[in-house]
């Protein structure tokens, strides 16, 4: 992989707060107009965009796992108790 | 503009507020469905958030139990879904508070900043190419889960609540009472958290998946 110093300025320091709410959409349509055209000219602030982007996609993507057949039983007896 | 990763949850919660009625008006018996519909949920936001199966299984017992307790006084105000969520976090936190865990650690932003001297990628990641659905594979999910685990709590419960079960910001904010703009600075730093311990496990000691 090519890697660089990252030349960050200010601009693009200040845009790094904001990327997970741009992610979310919380940003108003100049502000995300900014990063945008940032991001083009910024390859690493694109990537780190794009690791970040993906990171809560996969967050949002895992898999639950099936409730312990113990678990159900107790909560059954449970209601039973709780219900009578 | 960015896509929005996020369902609507209409239906559920409408479905929800007319069994939670029917509950409240007297049929105790539609309890238990109550309790089916959302015992895997809770099982899991319990195992992502006390560490262990056991802690996991009291915590759902102890929620359904104090959601039976109070649901008469339950006001509809919310959806029920986030009401739920309420009671089962502040089972997780006094649980926590209990067991007089050691404070939490609070993650800077500054952390994560690349450093002057650092050095940085100019391409894009090849991890962040490939289609997530293809990219989480049972031992990236691991990782993710392990790595969640490894998240301060108040920076950790923020990351479940809103990337993984989908609650919004404002939703988030009122099951921990908390301002938004507290939800919004915990998850940036939580996903930054976790952003670098994915780029870590790619760089390091990851096979990619065929595509």
């Amino acid at each position: 992989m090519i890697t660089t110093t990252h030349p960050h300025n200010a601009r693009c320091l200040d845009l790094f707060k904001k990327l997970s709410e741009y992610i979310d959409q919380e940003l108003d349509a100049a502000t995300c107009r900014q990063i945008e055209q940032h991001v083009k000219n910024c390859p690493p602030c694109q990537a780190c965009l794009e690791t970040l982007k993906t990171t809560a996609g996969l967050c949002h993507r895992i898999e639950e796992a099936p409730v312990p057949t113990g678990l159900s039983d107790r909560l059954k007896k449970m209601i039973n108790e709780l219900t009578v | 503009m960015p896509t929005s990763p996020r369902k609507s949850s209409t239906k559920n919660n409408s479905n929800d507020t007319e069994l939670v009625q029917a509950i409240q008006s007297g049929r105790i018996d539609l309890y238990q469905e109550l309790v089916s519909r959302y015992e895997r949920k809770l099982y899991n936001f319990g195992l992502r958030m006390c560490r262990n199966a056991s802690d996991a299984e009291d915590l759902v017992q102890d929620t359904f139990l104090n959601v039976f307790k109070y649901l008469k006084g339950f006001r509809h105000e919310a959806k029920f879904k986030n009401w739920l969520y309420k009671i089962a976090a502040s089972a997780c936190i006094k649980k926590r508070r209990r067991l007089k865990y050691a404070p939490d650690q609070t993650l800077s932003l500054e952390d994560f900043l690349p450093g002057d001297e650092a050095e940085v990628a100019r391409e894009i990641p090849r991890w962040t190419t490939i289609p997530l659905d293809q990219l989480l594979n049972e031992e990236l999910a691991e990782v993710l889960s392990d790595t969640i685990h490894t998240l301060p709590e108040k920076y950790r419960i923020v990351a479940i609540l809103r990337d993984v079960e989908g609650f919004s910001t404002a939703e988030t904010a009122k099951i921990l009472d908390i301002t938004p703009a507290n939800v919004k600075v915990r998850l940036h730093r939580a996903r930054l958290f976790l952003r670098d311990k994915l780029k870590n496990y790619f760089e390091h000691d990851h096979n990619y998946p065929s595509t």
